[in-house]
């Protein structure tokens, strides 16, 4: 195949998961477990969790943003995937001349842009009242573009494993709510135990987190940032392929 | 011979299943193909694997020449997919579901919407573009499923029970359509478990039964299967269930029930006629009609299958769990 023909495959793929994510915008965007899961649960933990630990505010918004992309986009990819197999639409994909990949990458950017609606929606209104106020704002948009990727790959993963919605929410608690005591949203990294730290890094949700708090907080570009965003895009990519594995197992 | 589909030794295992099991034949280009069995036959397992939405075990499948899994994707572009259900997303409108297909199968931009628009008025729809699909009925899901299946102008049309659930009318519309699509030229598979919708639609009849196809042919080959006088129709008063004791009778094979009518496979008919008289004798009851008929693609299948009539229209569960071994 010619170089011209492979870019046209890529524009080509590439369009079909930006279809894919359009129709799940329509669809799923605002079905209740998006918001009851998404929004209320991770800011009713962290409200109980500043309240008690009297954490200020610098590390109360990021870490906050992070976790409600984290509980956002994880819920509304279990609605996306395992609705839609339930009820059946989900074979329209799959009869479709779209590669497992493509496939898989629509759902995750149907994961992103609500990850990016919901953080920004949460983010204006918190910094301003809390005074935190946003020192880099393109990087800031970034790092919860890279952190919705990411974590999208992660509900996509878990939903292409379950066979019903309650399933998948149960599965992803499983990783999410390990995920958000580990990863220095409440705690900073540094407070936490050594083995704790090292265990942290091994979580995606760490990575979100710093460079949130990097991005938010120091106007300058630091190689920390760069590190957390390339690590996030390497756990999304990986993520991606995973799922798109596992789905094709699936079928077979 | 330029084929639509060609299947060779296609087996599908599920677990220690055998959904499908060395299934082989070809649909020329052009046929209306039916695929007839009872529900849980792997009627829909093989749709499966013709649209890649399952791999095979074994064996070798081509869609408009195209391998169904090392080419799937060529394949794919040439197929138009009609599955049972309708699997339309209930939340979008007719409009939009429309040209979401069309954007799955890479429809060019300025061509999609010419296209629903003429989808839509073939298949009388277009005055309710805009409305959601969730409030459609099933007859119009259905008319509105095969509009998504051909928004791409496939080559091959595959149709999985397409009438099922529907009333008179909206099933009659439908094969309708398929009649002037297959005319337009499209090559139409379609499986079904009506006897008589594969009899008025299809060129060539596949009859599959637990997983094994055991005939393929035209539907009126496959007839002459059952010699003419060899099916015996009779009424009697009052209408009662016979079939058991009818089907006890000397020479008497086997009996559907039709209504008030009993239908006797039987190995002659001279010799049958006199047990039936004194049958309905012993019984006290009286013979309102008795003939000879001439055999129907049903009574093929119930020869070549053993089946009933009545086992084609038992719901999916349950002969999935009256006969294990084989899933539709």
């Amino acid at each position: 195949m010619t170089k011209v023909g492979v870019a046209s495959k890529w524009v080509d793929a590439f369009a079909k998961s930006f279809y894919i994510a359009k129709k799940d915008a329509k669809v799923y965007y605002f079905k209740a477990p998006n918001f009851t899961y998404g929004l209320l649960m991770p800011v009713s933990l962290f409200l109980a969790f500043s309240i008690a630990g009297q954490i200020n505010s610098s590390l109360i918004v990021p870490g906050l943003t992070s976790l409600v992309i984290l509980f956002g986009t994880t819920s509304i990819e279990a609605v996306a995937v395992v609705l839609e197999r339930q009820t059946g639409t989900f074979e329209r994909l799959l009869v479709a001349p779209v590669s497992f990949f493509t496939l898989i990458l629509g759902k995750a950017l149907a994961g992103l842009f609500f990850g990016l609606v919901l953080a920004t929606a949460l983010l204006v209104p918190l910094s301003i009242a809390s005074g935190t106020g946003v020192a880099n704002p393109l990087l800031v948009l970034v790092a919860i573009a890279f952190s919705s990727l990411t974590f999208s790959g992660l509900g996509v993963l878990v939903s292409v494993y379950a066979k019903w919605v309650p399933e998948a929410q149960m599965l992803s608690n499983f990783l999410r709510f390990p995920m958000a005591f580990l990863s220095g949203t409440f705690v900073p990294l540094e407070l936490m135990p050594s083995q704790l730290r090292v265990a942290a890094r091994f979580l995606p949700l760490t990575y979100s987190v710093e460079a949130l708090r990097i991005s938010m907080n120091d106007s300058a570009i630091t190689a920390t940032y760069w590190l957390d965003i390339l690590v996030l895009a390497v756990f999304s990519f990986a993520l991606f392929v995973t799922a798109a594995k596992v789905l094709q197992k699936k079928i077979e | 011979m330029d084929f639509a589909v060609t299947v060779r030794d296609l087996t599908k295992h599920y677990g220690d299943i055998i959904a499908v099991d060395h299934i082989s034949f070809e649909v020329d280009r052009g046929e209306v193909f039916g695929f007839l069995g009872p529900n849980g036959a792997g009627k829909t397992t093989t749709i499966r694997l013709l649209t890649g939405q399952t791999r095979p075990t074994s064996g070798v499948a081509t869609v408009a020449r195209y391998d169904v899994v090392h080419e799937s994707t060529k394949a794919k572009e040439r197929v138009g997919v009609v599955p049972e259900v309708s699997n339309l997303y209930d939340e979008m409108s007719a409009w939009d579901n429309l040209i979401f297909a069309a954007q799955l199968y890479g429809v060019p931009k300025n061509e999609r919407e010419k296209r629903a628009k003429q989808l839509l008025d073939l298949f009388e729809i277009y005055e309710r573009r805009k409305d959601h699909v969730g409030n459609f009925s099933k007859g119009m899901k259905r008319r509105l499923t095969i509009a998504a299946a051909l928004i791409h102008e496939p080559d091959i049309l595959i149709l999985d029970e397409p009438t099922t659930g529907l009333d008179v009318r909206s099933s009659r519309t439908i094969r309708n359509l398929i009649k002037e699509l297959n005319k337009s030229g499209t090559t139409v598979f379609l499986a079904t478990h009506y006897i008589e919708e594969a009899d008025q639609l299809c060129q060539r009849v596949a009859i599959i039964n637990q997983g094994k196809i055991v005939a393929v042919d035209n539907p009126e080959k496959l007839k002459v299967i059952i010699e003419e006088g060899n099916v015996i129709e009779v009424s009697f008063s009052p209408t009662q269930d016979l079939n058991d004791k009818l089907g006890s009778l000397n020479y008497v094979k086997s009996v559907s029930r039709l209504g008030d009518k009993f239908k006797l496979y039987v190995e002659d008919v001279a010799e049958v006629i006199p047990f039936v008289i004194d049958f309905a004798r012993e019984n006290r009851l009286k013979v309102v009609s008795i003939n000879t008929v001439k055999p129907s693609l049903e009574d093929a299948f119930i020869k070549i299958t053993g089946l009933s009539p009545e086992a084609m229209t038992i719901e999916k569960g349950q002969v999935q769990s009256e006969k294990k071994g084989s899933v539709g």
